[in-house]
C-alpha cells in the first residue's frame, strides 16, 4: 500500500503536475488525457480496438518496424561518438570499436542487425498490408507514405553500408553507385551529387555521413510521424469486419 | 418523434461500387469512423504496455542476434583490389542479379522505376474491397487460361533472349542452363497455383481450396512480385559466386 | 440505395460502444515483467563478456607470476588495462604489449609466452612497434584477431624463418644479420627471376640479373639440335648445376623450339673472320690425357667451373657453366675458336681471353670433349626441321618468354613479362588463386609456387626451379620485404643499397683489361668480382718487378690455394702496359714517401723489428716468415714479402689492418710508429730465394 500511496503524492506533487496535466485519479478521462496532452501520443486515438492489437490481424510488424527504428537510433547515436567520417581514420574506429571500446563490438552488432532487421521488416509489413487489404480507401496515401518509408529504409541502409569504409561496404557501395550511371541524361550527375567526386572516396564518406545521420533520419522521423497520424485519421488500424 | 429526421444519412449498400465513407464530425471530437460495436482498448496503458512488450520482444531478438554473430568486417576499402564477386548489400543483390540479365537501363532504372511505381498507384487502382476473384465471371475463364502460358513465356523470353544475344561464351553449360530456368521458376509456381486454383469453388468445403479460389488478379499480381523478390534474392546472396557464376553457398570459393 | 440511420441514431450508438478496457490484464503485466527480465539479463552479457577478455585474463596470470617471484614491488608499478605503442608517422598502433607484458624483462627468470622476455636487437623495442616485423593485426587485443589470418586482417603472424624480411623493408641493401634476406635477394639476381619480374625496392631500385644467360644468336655454331632438345626438356640432366628451369615441355614443344633456334642462327665474328682452312679435326687424338689433365689444372679453369666427380659432388667454382658433359654439347670446331678468343663468339661473355697457343688449345679442347655422357642424347632421334616446325617454334619462344633472359634473332625481349613482384608481400588474398588444400597466407603462396609452380595450373608459364628447400625460404624471404608497407615508410628509415656505377678502366689497359675480364674476379671501386683480392690499392701495396713478375707467372703467390690467378700467356708489352696503369691508376691517397722516414729502416731497425716478429707479437703464430723453422698456416706466408710489398703498404698494414682490407682477419696489434717502422723493416728483409719463385 505505501508504494502505492506514495506513487500518488508523486504524481500529486507541483511538479509532475507541471508536467503531466492529467493530475490524479485513475479514470478513463486520465488515461484519455495522458494520450491527448502527450506530444508524441497524441498522435493516436485514445481507445483503439482490441481486435486492432491481436497478433493475427498485423504480425505486429508495424510495431516490430518501429521497434528497430528505435533501437537504430539509439546505438546510432552512441556509435557516433566514436566514428569520424575521414579515410582512413572510419577503418581505424572500426577496429578501436571491436578492440578498444568497452562492448564495443555488441554495440555495432546491435546498429548492423537492427539494419538489416528493419529492411525485412519493412519490406514484410508492406505485404503483409497488402494480403488483408489494409491499403484500400481511405488509407490509400497512408500507403503511399508506407512506400516512401520504404524507400526512405532502403536509403539510410544504403548510407550506413559504406560508413565502416572496408572492401566490403566500398565495393557494395561503388556495385550500387555504378546503377545510377544507367540513369538517361542526369545518371552521371545524380551519381556526381550522391557521391561528391566521380569515385567512391573521402567526399563520398562524408556525404553519407551527413545523409545517414542527419537528414535521412530527419526525413523518416517526419513521414513516420505523418504515417502514425494518419492512421488515426484513417480510422484507426484497419480491421476487416466481422461477417454479422 | 414522430417528425421527419432534420438530417438523413444515405450509406451505400453496395460498397464496390462507390467505396466512399461518410463521417459526421460534431463539435470537439476528432474524426474517427465507426465500424462495429468491437471491444476496445484505453491506448494508455494498455496498448502502450502491448508496444512496449513488442518492443522489448525486438529488442531481445536483437541482443541475441548481436551476441551470437558479429558483423562483418573485412580488410580496409582499397580500390585498387576488386573482390570476385563484388555484391550490394543483400536487399539490393536480386536487382544485381538482374542486371547480370538486362542492361542497366533496364535492370537497374526502368525495372526498379516501374516497380516503385506500380506500388504508389496500387491503392488508386484497385478499389474492389472485398476483392472479386480472378475466376468469377465465366467469361473471363479462356482469358486468364490463355493469358497465364502467354506470360510465362513472355518472362521466359524476357530472361532468355539477352543470354543468346550477348553470348556469355565463357559460362559454364551448367550456369547457361541456371540462367535460362532459374528466373522463370517463380512465374511458374505462381502461375500453376493461379491454373490450379480454376479447379475449385469459392464455396468448397476445404478451406484452402476456397481460399485460393477467392483471390482477386492484384493478389496474383503481388504475390508473383514477392516471390520473383524473394527468388532472386535468394540467388544473388546464396548462389552466385566470382564472375556471377552459379556456386553453391556452403562451397567456399 | 438504401436509407440508413439518422445521425442521432448513429451519435447514440457511438456513445454505446463494446465493451471497454482501461487496464492491462493480469496475464499481460506477467509477460510484459517476464520479459523485461530476460532482457535485463541478457543486457548484461555483453559488458560481461567484455570483462572476461583474453587480455585481462593474461594480465591477471602475469600479475600472479610476478607476485609469487618478486613479491609486491613489479606489482605495483604494472598498470593493467589495454597498452599500446602509437607511431603515427609509421601508422603503427600496436596493442602486442597488453598481453605481451614481460618484453623488456622485469620480470626474473624465464617465462614462456606471452610473458617470455623479447631478445636482444639493433632496435628499440618501441621505436617501430611490433608488426612492422612479425606482421599480424597490432591493433587486436583478442589472441585470435591478433596473430592469425582473419576476413578482416589477411596478414597473420609471420613465421619466424621468414622474420629476416622484416628487416629488408628499411634495408634494401645487404645487411649482415639477416642472412637469408642477403641470400633470398641474391638468388632473386643470381637465378635470375628478375629477368621476367620487375622487383622494385621503395627507393626506386630495380633489381638487376646477375646469372648471365648466354645469347642464342649463334647457337648452331656451338651445339646441335639434339642437344638443344636435350637440354630444355630438362636441363639438370646435362648440368645438375644448370640455373637454366625447367619448363616441362613436351617432345613435339622441344623439338620445334629446336628447330627454331637452329634456324634462327646466325654465324659469329668468329666464324666469319676465322682462316679459310679448318684446323685439324682430331685434336683429341694428338693430345695426351694427363699432360692435358695437368694444363686444365694448372690455368685454373676449376676456380669457374665446376666437373662431377665419381662420388657425384660437384668440384670446382660456379662462375662459368659446368663441364661434366661438355663433349656432349660442344661442337669441337666452336670449342676450338672459343678457347682462342671467346669475345669473338661471345662479346660479354665473363670467360677471359686466354693467350693460348695452338698446342694448348688442342690439347684442352679434347680434354673437354673427352668429357661426354653417351646416354645423353641417344635416345634422341628429331625428325628433320620443316617451314612449320620453325614457325611453331618460334610462337612458342615468344610465348614461353625465352627472349625475356636469352638473346635470340627476330624476338624481342618481352616487356612486363611476368607479374611484378615489388609489393608482392603485400598481396591481397583475393587476387591469389590458391590451390585446394593450401593455406590462406602470402607466404605459403609464394613457397608453393616457387616450389612447384605448374601446380596452380598446367597452363601457367613460370617453368620450375633447380632450387633447394632452404632456397626456397630465403627467396621467400627476400619477397616478403618487398610490402606496401615499406613502400608507405618515411623515406629517411630507407637504407638504399650501395648503387655500383659501370665502372671501365681507360686506355690501352683498359681494352687489355677488358679482354682479360679482370673485373670477373676482382673488384675496383666496388665494382666487379669477389674472387679474387681488392684492386683497388694494388698500385701502392706492390713493387713493380714483383708485379710484372706475377703477372708472367701467376702461380707464386698462396700455392696452397685451389682457386688462384691463371696463367693468361701475357706478352711482355701487355704486362707493361698493365703494370703501368696498375702502378699508376690503383694509387691510394696518403702512400707517399712522407709517411715513411725510408733513412730509419736500416738494419738495426730490421733485427728490432726481428724480435717484435717472433717475442713480442708471436707472428710466427700465423704467418711463416721462414719455412725451415715457422709453421703458420692462417695468413699468408711472408717468406719473400720484401720482394712483394711495397714498405709504405706493410708499415699502414699493420698500423691498421682492417682500414686497408675491411673484414680481414689480421687484428689490429695497436702498434705504436716505431714498432710499425721496425716491423716494416723487418719483413723487407725478407726476400725470395730465387727470382719469383717461393716454392
Amino acid at each position: 500500500m505505501t508504494i502505492k500511496t506514495g506513487f500518488e503524492r508523486i504524481r500529486n506533487s507541483a511538479l509532475w503536475r507541471s508536467i503531466f496535466r492529467s493530475g490524479e485519479g485513475s479514470s478513463n478521462l486520465h488515461r484519455a488525457q495522458a494520450v491527448q496532452q502527450n506530444l508524441l501520443l497524441h498522435l493516436f486515438s485514445v481507445k483503439i480496438r482490441s481486435r486492432a492489437l491481436e497478433f493475427k490481424p498485423t504480425w505486429f510488424l508495424g510495431a516490430l518496424t518501429l521497434s528497430t527504428f528505435f533501437i537504430l537510433v539509439v546505438t546510432g547515436i552512441l556509435l557516433m561518438f566514436y566514428y569520424h567520417p575521414s579515410v582512413p581514420q572510419a577503418y581505424a574506429d572500426m577496429k578501436d570499436l571491436q578492440f578498444v571500446v568497452a562492448s564495443g563490438v555488441f554495440l555495432r552488432n546491435l546498429h548492423r542487425w537492427a539494419a538489416h532487421a528493419m529492411v525485412f521488416l519493412a519490406f514484410a509489413h508492406m505485404f503483409k498490408v497488402f494480403y488483408r487489404g489494409a491499403y484500400r480507401p481511405p488509407r490509400q496515401f497512408n500507403w503511399v507514405i508506407g512506400v516512401f518509408l520504404l524507400l526512405l529504409t532502403l536509403l539510410l541502409s544504403y548510407t550506413g553500408y559504406l560508413l565502416p569504409w572496408d572492401q566490403l561496404s566500398y565495393w557494395a557501395v561503388t556495385v550500387g553507385s555504378n546503377i545510377a550511371k544507367a540513369v538517361p541524361l542526369m545518371g552521371d550527375k545524380m551519381r556526381f551529387l550522391l557521391l561528391g567526386g566521380h569515385e567512391v572516396n573521402a567526399n563520398a564518406l562524408l556525404r553519407f555521413y551527413v545523409l545517414h545521420c542527419v537528414i535521412l533520419p530527419l526525413a523518416a522521423v517526419a513521414l513516420i510521424g505523418v504515417h502514425f497520424w494518419r492512421i488515426r485519421k484513417d480510422g484507426g488500424l484497419y480491421v476487416p469486419e466481422k461477417k454479422s | 418523434m414522430s417528425d421527419e429526421p432534420k438530417e438523413r444519412a444515405e450509406l451505400q449498400s453496395d460498397v464496390r461500387k462507390n467505396p466512399r465513407r461518410i463521417a459526421f464530425i460534431t463539435r470537439r471530437t476528432s474524426p474517427q469512423v465507426r465500424t462495429q460495436d468491437d471491444a476496445r482498448v484505453m491506448t494508455y496503458p494498455t496498448a502502450l504496455l502491448k508496444f512496449i512488450v513488442v518492443l522489448q520482444v525486438a529488442f531481445l531478438a536483437l541482443v541475441w542476434w548481436s551476441l551470437t554473430v558479429n558483423a562483418p568486417l573485412e580488410g580496409i576499402a582499397d580500390p585498387m583490389h576488386t573482390p570476385n564477386p563484388a555484391k550490394a548489400p543483400w536487399y539490393f543483390l536480386g536487382l544485381q542479379d538482374l542486371l547480370h540479365y538486362f542492361p542497366p537501363m533496364v535492370a537497374g532504372v526502368l525495372i526498379p522505376g516501374l516497380v516503385v511505381a506500380a506500388l504508389i498507384v496500387i491503392p488508386y487502382f484497385n478499389i474492389n474491397i472485398e476483392g472479386r476473384s480472378i475466376w468469377a465471371k465465366p467469361a473471363h475463364r479462356p482469358w486468364v487460361m490463355a493469358a497465364v502460358p502467354l506470360f510465362t513465356v513472355l518472362i521466359f523470353l524476357l530472361f532468355a533472349i539477352p543470354q543468346f544475344t550477348h553470348g556469355d561464351g565463357a559460362l559454364p553449360a551448367v550456369d547457361r542452363f541456371l540462367d535460362l530456368f532459374v528466373p522463370i521458376v517463380p512465374t511458374l509456381l505462381v502461375g500453376g497455383a493461379l491454373l490450379l486454383s480454376s479447379r475449385y469453388s469459392p464455396q468448397s468445403p476445404k478451406p484452402f481450396q476456397r481460399w485460393l479460389a477467392g483471390k482477386p488478379l492484384s493478389f496474383w499480381i503481388m504475390t508473383w512480385f514477392m516471390v520473383e523478390l524473394i527468388v532472386l534474392t535468394a540467388v544473388g546472396t546464396f548462389f552466385r559466386g566470382p564472375g556471377w557464376s552459379w556456386v553453391l553457398p556452403w562451397r567456399s570459393y | 440505395m438504401v436509407v440508413g440511420p439518422s445521425l442521432e441514431e448513429l451519435l447514440n450508438s457511438n456513445d454505446q460502444p463494446g465493451p471497454l478496457r482501461s487496464r492491462p490484464s493480469g496475464r499481460e503485466l506477467a509477460i510484459f515483467g517476464a520479459v523485461s527480465l530476460v532482457l535485463v539479463v541478457s543486457l548484461a552479457i555483453a559488458p560481461a563478456k567484455n570483462y572476461f577478455s583474453d587480455w585481462r585474463h593474461l594480465q591477471k596470470a602475469y600479475l600472479k607470476l610476478a607476485n609469487d617471484r618478486q613479491g609486491g614491488t613489479l606489482v605495483r608499478n604494472f598498470h593493467g588495462g589495454i597498452r599500446q605503442t602509437w607511431i603515427p608517422s609509421l601508422g603503427v598502433v600496436d596493442r602486442c604489449e597488453t598481453c605481451h607484458v614481460n618484453q623488456n624483462g622485469a620480470l626474473l627468470g624465464s617465462a614462456g609466452q606471452p610473458f617470455r622476455k623479447h631478445p636482444p636487437i639493433p632496435h628499440d623495442l618501441g621505436q617501430f612497434g611490433c608488426v612492422l616485423c612479425h606482421r599480424g593485426q597490432g591493433a587486436a587485443t583478442s589472441v585470435e584477431e591478433a596473430h592469425h589470418t582473419t576476413e578482416a586482417w589477411e596478414q597473420p603472424l609471420l613465421p619466424a624463418r621468414y622474420l629476416d624480411s622484416s628487416c629488408g623493408q628499411c634495408h634494401l641493401g645487404a645487411l649482415p644479420g639477416a642472412p637469408r634476406l642477403n641470400e633470398g635477394r641474391r638468388l632473386l639476381s643470381a637465378m635470375g627471376c628478375v629477368h621476367c619480374h620487375v622487383v622494385a625496392q621503395p627507393d626506386g631500385n630495380v633489381m638487376k640479373p646477375d646469372d648471365n644467360p648466354p645469347p642464342l644468336v649463334h647457337i648452331a655454331e656451338k651445339t646441335s639440335r639434339e642437344w638443344i632438345f636435350a637440354w630444355i626438356k630438362n636441363p639438370q640432366a646435362y648440368a645438375a648445376s644448370a640455373t637454366m628451369p625447367n619448363f616441362q615441355l613436351s617432345d613435339q614443344d622441344a623439338a620445334d623450339i629446336s628447330a627454331f633456334l637452329i634456324a634462327q642462327s646466325t654465324p659469329s665474328a668468329a666464324v666469319k673472320n676465322a682462316p679459310p682452312t679448318a684446323p685439324s679435326a682430331q685434336p683429341a687424338a694428338t693430345a695426351n690425357p694427363t699432360e692435358a689433365a695437368t694444363l686444365y689444372g694448372s690455368l685454373f679453369c676449376s676456380s669457374c667451373h665446376a666437373v662431377q666427380n665419381a662420388a657425384g659432388n660437384l668440384v670446382g667454382g660456379n662462375f662459368g657453366p659446368e663441364l661434366t658433359r661438355v663433349g656432349s654439347k660442344a661442337n669441337p670446331d666452336w670449342l676450338r675458336r672459343w678457347l682462342k678468343d671467346p669475345g669473338q663468339y661471345e662479346p660479354d661473355t665473363r670467360m677471359p681471353h686466354y693467350r693460348f697457343d695452338e698446342k694448348q688449345i688442342t690439347m684442352l679442347s679434347g680434354f673437354l670433349l673427352a668429357k661426354k655422357d653417351d646416354d645423353l642424347l641417344s635416345k634422341v632421334h628429331l625428325p628433320a626441321a620443316n617451314a612449320d616446325s620453325v614457325v611453331r617454334g618460334k610462337k612458342l619462344v615468344t610465348e614461353s618468354g625465352c627472349a625475356a633472359c636469352h638473346q635470340i634473332n627476330g624476338v624481342n625481349p618481352p616487356q612486363n613479362f611476368a607479374p611484378d613482384l615489388s609489393r608482392v608481400g603485400s598481396r591481397a588474398l583475393s587476387q591469389i588463386v590458391f590451390v585446394p588444400g593450401m593455406k590462406h597466407n602470402v607466404h605459403d603462396y609464394i613457397t608453393a609456387k616457387i616450389h612447384d609452380p605448374r601446380s596452380f595450373g598446367p597452363a601457367l608459364k613460370m617453368p620450375k626451379f633447380n632450387v633447394t628447400d632452404e632456397q626456397i625460404v630465403a627467396l621467400t624471404t627476400a619477397l616478403l620485404a618487398q610490402t606496401d608497407r615499406a613502400n608507405g615508410l618515411p623515406h629517411e628509415l630507407l637504407l638504399s643499397a650501395e648503387r655500383k656505377p659501370d665502372y671501365h678502366p681507360g686506355g690501352d689497359a683498359g681494352k687489355l683489361m677488358e679482354d682479360l675480364r679482370c673485373l670477373s674476379c676482382h673488384s675496383i671501386n666496388g665494382h666487379g668480382g669477389d674472387m679474387a683480392p681488392d684492386l683497388t690499392r694494388e698500385g701502392s701495396s706492390v713493387q713493380r718487378a714483383w708485379l710484372e713478375e706475377f703477372m708472367k707467372n701467376p702461380n707464386t703467390l698462396r700455392p696452397a690455394l685451389i682457386r688462384r690467378m691463371p696463367k693468361f700467356n701475357l706478352g711482355p708489352a701487355e704486362i707493361k702496359t698493365i703494370s703501368d696503369y696498375i702502378l699508376s691508376a690503383y694509387q691510394a691517397p696518403g702512400f707517399d714517401s712522407q709517411t715513411l722516414d725510408a733513412h730509419a729502416m736500416d738494419t738495426d731497425a730490421a733485427a728490432r723489428g726481428k724480435q717484435l716478429f717472433y717475442s713480442k707479437y708471436g707472428c710466427q703464430a700465423c704467418h711463416i716468415a721462414d719455412y725451415k723453422n715457422d709453421k703458420g698456416y692462417v695468413g699468408p706466408a711472408l717468406a719473400g714479402v720484401g720482394n712483394r710489398l711495397t714498405p709504405v703498404w706493410m708499415y699502414k698494414w699493420l698500423k691498421d689492418p682492417n682500414a686497408l682490407r675491411p673484414g680481414t682477419l689480421m687484428p689490429n696489434l695497436n702498434l705504436k710508429d716505431d714498432e710499425a717502422r721496425d716491423l716494416a723493416a723487418f719483413l723487407m728483409t725478407l726476400k725470395a730465394k730465387q727470382n719469383g719463385g717461393a716454392k
